[in-house]
């Protein structure tokens, strides 16, 4: 189902009622997992994803390999995306969106958590992803946020991330070109059909200042 | 400057001039003020020499102990991890010919006069230790069996020499004040000591071996 954008810079409100700079309902809870050192359950909208974080633990097999620095901790993210998450019930296997996701989550708490405090250890995220509706990198890394907190992994500052996009501008809807007066709206918190048809990213930073990076996501 | 209820890592805390940054906290750089570094309750413990800073810290809590059958105020959420020199109560799960299986339950500080230490902290986990043969006694090591000295059930006062490896502690009992506290007999009933090798069973009279701490 095409999303109509034709009225968006009329009357300003989205397809879900929301205005630009509106986000969507946002649950969270943490300690859901008792077995798990910190955990974590986020719903934004209907991206809904639960969060274990394990460690920092020993690395199994003595982790002496050479030309590797253990100095650090290393983040290790897995993200398992169900089944019955999408609209279609599909298994993803070593998908390489997932395997780029795990690596920009890995990148961005490697940055955040104090790391040097545990040479030698693997602090494990896990995501689970169980609904999806669009902003799942934003919503996982806040749920690794969340999850990582609850554990108590020192870290010099905490991750939020949201998704924004561009609306076409109006002039191109009818066809001419050199729209003057029409510009983009930018819109906050896309949700999936949002995502599928315009153009977003999703940024991440933190508190105390300093970019810890994002990623960019075009159809 | 009052401390908030409840910081969350990267939140301001205090100026590096007038705190020490203790375990919980980081020093930020360029503001040269103290940061959070996890989330909890920030507290500042006096400074320990004159006219050095208060250090502020935030203690990491364990998650409240859901899985106590009977809810106790002496179990807390903070883990005191035994040391080397601390005294422990344990109690013994396994008896071996070369060692004496226990779980450690109670931890005190480093030892005191008495080799009894301070407060004790009863542990939200039980942490695996072993006491090997050579270890329970002081004096004539190769003569001991470990089946005259414990039986299962039996809660033991012991130090901890050695940290030891991923699964377990080590402990020894040989000193006079180490060794088993409180015990029961064959028949069930709670016995007491009457010398540091013998419990006597006030029921039946019977009395049974033990490696018997002396009491203080």
């Amino acid at each position: 189902m095409p999303l109509d954008t034709s009225t968006y810079h009329l009357s300003l409100l989205r397809l879900d009622g929301r205005r630009w700079n509106e986000l969507r309902r946002l649950h969270a809870q943490i300690s859901t997992q008792a077995s798990a050192d910190g955990s974590s359950y986020l719903e934004m909208g209907n991206t809904k994803i639960i969060c274990t974080v394990s460690g920092p633990a020993e690395i199994r097999g003595g982790g002496r390999r050479e030309g590797v620095e253990r100095d650090n901790a290393v983040v290790n993210v897995e993200v398992g995306v169900a089944g019955f998450s999408g609209m279609d019930r599909k298994r993803r296997r070593g998908d390489k969106r997932t395997t780029e996701m795990q690596n920009t989550i890995a990148s961005a708490f490697t940055s955040t958590l104090f790391t040097h405090l545990y040479p030698h250890s693997t602090i494990s995220i896990n995501l689970h992803i169980l609904s999806q509706d669009g902003s799942l990198l934003a919503v996982c890394l806040n749920a690794a946020t969340l999850a990582l907190i609850d554990a108590g992994v020192p870290m010099k500052d905490y991750i939020v991330a949201c998704t924004s996009g561009l609306t076409p501008p109006a002039s191109t809807l009818g066809g001419s070109r050199g729209g003057n007066s029409e510009t983009s709206d930018p819109l906050l918190d896309l949700n999936g059909m949002e995502e599928q048809e315009l153009p977003f990213l999703t940024g991440a930073g933190g508190t105390v200042g300093g970019d810890v990076g994002g990623g960019g996501g075009w159809v | 400057m009052s401390l908030p209820d409840l910081a969350y890592p990267g939140l301001p805390l205090g100026p590096s001039s007038s705190y020490i940054p203790g375990p919980g906290t980081h020093l930020h750089l360029e503001s040269s003020t103290i940061h959070a570094s996890i989330a909890g309750r920030p507290t500042f413990t006096p400074p320990t020499a004159k006219g050095s800073k208060p250090t502020l810290s935030i203690p990491r809590l364990l998650p409240s102990p859901t899985h106590a059958p009977i809810p106790s105020s002496n179990v807390s959420n903070t883990n005191t991890l035994p040391t080397v020199g601390s005294v422990v109560l344990c109690r013994v799960t396994r008896v071996k010919s070369k060692q004496v299986d226990v779980v450690i339950l109670v931890v005190y500080g480093a030892e005191g006069k008495f080799g009894r230490g301070g407060e004790g902290s009863v542990c939200a986990d039980e942490w695996q230790a072993v006491i090997r043969k050579e270890d329970i006694r002081a004096t004539e090591k190769e003569k001991v069996v470990t089946a005259e000295g414990f039986r299962v059930g039996d809660v033991v006062r012991g130090v901890v020499i050695s940290l030891g490896d991923q699964s377990n502690y080590y402990l020894t009992t040989g000193r006079n004040e180490l060794g088993v506290i409180m015990a029961k007999s064959e028949a069930g009933n709670k016995m007491y000591p009457i010398s540091w090798k013998e419990f006597k069973d006030p029921v039946t009279g019977e009395t049974e071996r033990r490696k018997v701490a002396k009491p203080f």
